[in-house]
């Protein structure tokens, strides 16, 4: 008995010691320097999958997202950045300003001759090129999105890109819209490394779309540095090109991007308030009492109320399969008797411009788009909400009354009787169909809630007919080059009707052939006057017809920062015109060459 | 030693046909859930595509790479060849990673959790219980209401008063993560006690309640025993309280050694809720997730985990059972 316990501490004191022997030989630097570091939350959800921008399903946020509204461009970039602020597009790798030809159907690009790939070599027109026809050949999301647009992108020589768009029959360009889509979506990436996944994964597609990309070759100023289930780092290249003074002059200021995997939004909102996270991308209720009440050190775009630029506008869309729905004075009754500024306090808390600030048109609240539209033409058609009286009125003057005294209107000797739906969990929405509810019971239509999981809602509002959800939220698509035709598109284009797995848009399947006309016309108009009117005729089809509406105006990012580690954050007014899109998207991510420490 | 066998091959033949039907039901039942997980997938690559046939193309690739668009018999004998070639599938949610990939990343942070935390816990209220049961008195008056208090709190309630009391107000212990916010994994001493220290709050959330609900049962076990006739015979026979007390607690051991059994083999489901609000990695969140995005084959990869625990757990309890009461190993060998 002795023995084995002499045993027993001989092999424990052993195991310690040789712990110990492991844990010093390998000790080197684990912790990230926090004046050196920027975090952030809100933007990765889960672990990465891997650093191919060929691929759709890579799950990493803080690497690649392309979007037309500003492409993330901090290890991958594109041709040009987007401003959602006033529609600016600013070069990026490319040169100067791109250029049309005369017919409005060509686009030569050039690019930086200081353009470099992070093996040195320089970036290409070539490059371009073979990205723009690998994407369509893959057929990935990005092939898929511009491939009705472009014909082809082709390289003029080492520098020079030309791009054709694709062409009506009668010479006219599809869409020139997409064009400047285009630029500031897609990433450049290298031709040499396309062709090295393609060869190891034997030109299939999908294996491509599935290849990590772990060796993948970028431009950015970031790389990948470290990922786990729960965090994603990336570290400076302190040899990135944009240092050169044709760019940005410098490197930007952090070492290291850092986001933290966190569970839920209650999580990272911690962590913002512990000074752990510095950028929050989270919609965060009440946001002003993290600086009025609780004192830390925390702002937002803007200094006071709504706090964000509001480019998005969550949308109830009415189901146009639905008999009762297919009356205008039912949507519009119903339209009318919601109270947005209770949703506005409730869901949004007060983060949004109201409807009285912002009428309802087709338009997000920025200057650009609302300077679109002939604002008076419209005004006898808007409604601001809560018109109880308004909206009775309009039923009974349609005849939609209750002539069997339980409460509820009839039509067509039924009950309008309805269900409103949103997900489950997406608290602010549910919150604003709760309202939507509210105010049909309070004109004599029976509304009830119902919040599916979101993996059965996504399912049934995309299909090409249903019959389950009668009014249904989704987003609208935020600030673009393309807006706001593409938004009305979005909003009334009968194109999209028995698209199974529709995510373009018209989900409650409207029809309309005024608004198809207007909407086919917008793109290839270019005398002002005109595109004025077109967007004035949408804009009033659209508030008679209320074929959906909307329900608040909405950030497409959101954006708090603590200034305890990091200041000089971009802001209203502070001269520099960066949007307040987290220093990472589109022209954003000038954000990142100003930051300064707060204790140097 | 031939009814030691008998006895095993009848019990390996009945956890073969159990595991064989939680196969088939933990193939079946994600497939009965509402939604179609690949026009998810779908959905998430098509925003901005106008293309119907391109959606339809993608839809198709998807459902042949899963292999949704095979009938679902088919598809079971599929999934379960490929289990006996060790491959779980590609989950639908995290695509393209594998399954086993997931899952094991995600199992040492649930096991490392759980398996401390139940067995603390488990030996903790037992003594409590047992010491409650023995000494009577103030320490039962304290130790009842207290144990009540600590097992009705919900698990999520727990979690959430240590998260604000010691991470947010008093500032003492991380509010999230499995290790500092500002770490990077290494085998270094200063990771270890970031590891340590942002064990401890899911560690106690879990254990404080595990404590209280073990005090009560085992309590109540106890009092039984020590009014049984056989303890009043034995104090009748003069043999020492020390002596008696080691019988007592024996017997009253019995259903709380069931009870761990089926903690240590359900454990592997993760304790969801220390892990959602303390953003602790395991399996808890990979189960919830996968759920939400109707990730057939990650449930039915970690229900298989769950099932294969439990039966092991279970086949050990009646190994060790028969140890513990040999009473239990004659009713076996009957």
């Amino acid at each position: 008995m002795r023995k084995t316990r002499k045993l027993l501490s001989l092999l424990l004191a052993l195991t310690v010691a040789c712990s110990l022997a492991i844990v010093s030989a390998s000790a080197e630097t684990v912790e990230l320097p926090r004046n050196e570091t920027l975090y952030f939350a809100g933007q990765q959800w889960g672990t990465v999958v891997g650093w191919n921008p060929l691929s759709d399903d890579m799950n990493n946020a803080m690497a690649i997202v392309q979007s037309s509204g500003g492409s993330r461009t901090l290890m991958f970039e594109t041709l040009y950045m987007y401003n959602m602020l006033d529609g600016s597009l600013t070069p990026l790798l490319a040169d100067g300003d791109y250029v049309w030809n005369d017919d409005q159907t060509e686009v030569t690009v050039k690019i930086k001759a200081a353009a470099k790939w992070s093996d040195g070599t320089a970036i290409t027109a070539e490059d371009v090129a073979y990205t723009f026809d690998t994407n369509v050949a893959i057929a990935n999301n990005k092939g898929n999105t511009y491939s009705p647009y472009i014909d082809s992108v082709t390289a003029v020589d080492e520098s020079t890109v030309l791009i054709k768009l694709k062409l009506n029959e009668d010479g006219t360009a599809v869409n020139p819209l997409m064009l400047p889509c285009y630029l500031c979506d897609c990433y450049v990436l290298q031709k040499a490394w396309i062709q090295t996944v393609e060869a190891r994964c034997n030109n299939d597609a999908t294996e491509i779309k599935k290849d990590t990309g772990d060796d993948v070759v970028w431009s950015g100023p970031y790389t990948k540095y470290y990922t786990d289930d729960q965090k994603v780092v990336l570290i400076r290249d302190d040899s990135y090109w944009g240092q050169d003074e044709s760019m940005w002059g410098s490197l930007p200021v952090p070492k290291y991007i850092a986001h933290v995997i966190y569970a839920d939004n209650a999580a990272g909102q911690t962590a913002l308030k512990a000074g752990e996270v510095d950028v929050c991308q989270e919609f965060i209720s009440n946001v002003q009492d993290l600086w009025e009440k609780d004192g830390l050190p925390i702002s937002t775009y803007l200094d006071d109320a709504p706090y964000g630029v509001c480019v998005n506008m969550p949308t109830a869309y009415y189901n146009m399969e639905i008999p009762a729905l297919q009356n205008v004075a039912v949507r519009k009754a119903i339209a009318m008797a919601v109270d947005y500024d209770a949703i506005n306090q409730n869901a949004m808390t007060g983060q949004s411009p109201t409807f009285t600030d912002v009428p309802r048109s087709c338009m997000n609240p920025t200057d650009g788009e609302q300077s679109t539209f002939d604002h008076e033409a419209v005004a006898d058609l808007q409604w601001a909400g809560n018109d109880i009286d308004g909206a009775i009125a309009l039923l009974d003057e349609a005849g939609i009354v209750d002539t069997d005294g339980d409460g509820i209107r009839e039509l067509n000797g039924e009950n309008i009787s309805l269900n409103a739906c949103c997900p489950n969990g997406w608290t602010d929405w549910m919150a604003a169909m709760e309202i939507v509810a509210a105010a049909g019971q309070k004109i004599g239509i029976d509304i009830t809630t119902e919040f599916p999981e979101w993996s059965v809602y996504q399912t049934v509002f995309t299909a090409a007919s249903q019959t389950e959800y009668d009014i249904f939220m989704y987003a609208t698509e935020s600030s673009t080059p393309a807006q706001p035709w593409s938004r009305i598109r979005q909003l009334m284009s009968s194109e999209f009707i028995g698209m199974e797995g529709n995510w373009s848009g018209n989900f409650g399947h409207y029809s309309n052939a005024d608004a198809d006309e207007i909407i086919a016309k917008i793109p290839s108009t270019t005398d002002e006057a005109e595109l004025k009117e077109l967007y004035t005729e949408a804009v009033e089809i659209y508030l008679t017809e209320v074929p959906s509406f909307s329900l608040m105006y909405r950030p497409n990012v959101f954006y708090a920062v603590n200034e305890s580690v990091w200041t000089n954050y971009p802001s209203q007014d502070d001269g520099r015109n960066i949007p307040p899109t987290d220093c990472t998207d589109g022209y954003g991510i000038a954000g990142l060459y100003g930051l300064e420490l707060v204790n140097p | 030693m031939k009814g030691y066998r008998k006895y095993f091959r009848k019990k390996i033949i009945w956890f073969l046909i159990t595991f064989a039907a939680a196969l088939l039901v933990n193939f079946l039942l994600p497939r009965l859930m509402p939604g179609d997980p690949v026009s998810a997938i779908v959905g998430k690559q098509a925003q901005g595509v106008t293309s119907a046939t391109a959606i339809q193309d993608m839809y198709n690739t998807y459902a042949k790479e899963f292999g949704t668009d095979q009938p679902v018999w088919k598809q079971f004998f599929t999934y379960v060849i490929n289990l006996c070639k060790g491959d779980m599938g590609t989950s639908f949610g995290q695509y393209p990673r594998k399954v086993a990939d997931i899952i094991g990343s995600a199992i040492w942070w649930t096991i490392c959790l759980q398996f401390p935390a139940i067995i603390v816990g488990w030996l903790l209220g037992n003594i409590l219980g047992a010491l409650a049961a023995y000494i009577r008195k103030g320490f039962d008056k304290v130790l009842m209401p207290v144990s009540l208090f600590f097992s009705s709190i919900p698990a999520f309630g727990m979690a959430v008063i240590l998260l604000v009391v010691f991470a947010v107000n008093l500032q003492i212990a991380p509010v999230s993560g499995g290790y500092g916010f500002d770490m990077i994994p290494n085998l270094s001493w200063k990771f270890i006690v970031s590891v340590i220290q942002h064990y401890q709050l899911p560690f106690w959330s879990i254990v404080l309640i595990a404590i209280g609900g073990q005090a009560i049962g085992m309590r109540s076990m106890s009092i039984y025993e020590l009014n049984a006739d056989y303890v009043k015979y034995a104090r009748f026979l003069g043999i020492k309280d020390r002596k008696i007390v080691r019988y007592v607690f024996r017997n009253a051991m019995l259903p709380q050694v069931t009870g761990l059994a089926l903690s240590i083999g359900t454990m592997v489901g993760g304790a969801l809720v220390a892990e959602i609000i303390f953003s602790y990695p395991g399996l808890g969140t990979t189960i919830y997730d996968a759920v939400t995005t109707s990730d057939y084959p990650l449930i039915s990869g970690s229900t298989l985990i769950i099932t294969v625990m439990v039966l092991i757990a279970m086949f050990i309890l009646d190994i060790v059972y028969g140890f513990i009461d040999p009473r239990v190993k004659a009713a076996q060998f009957d």
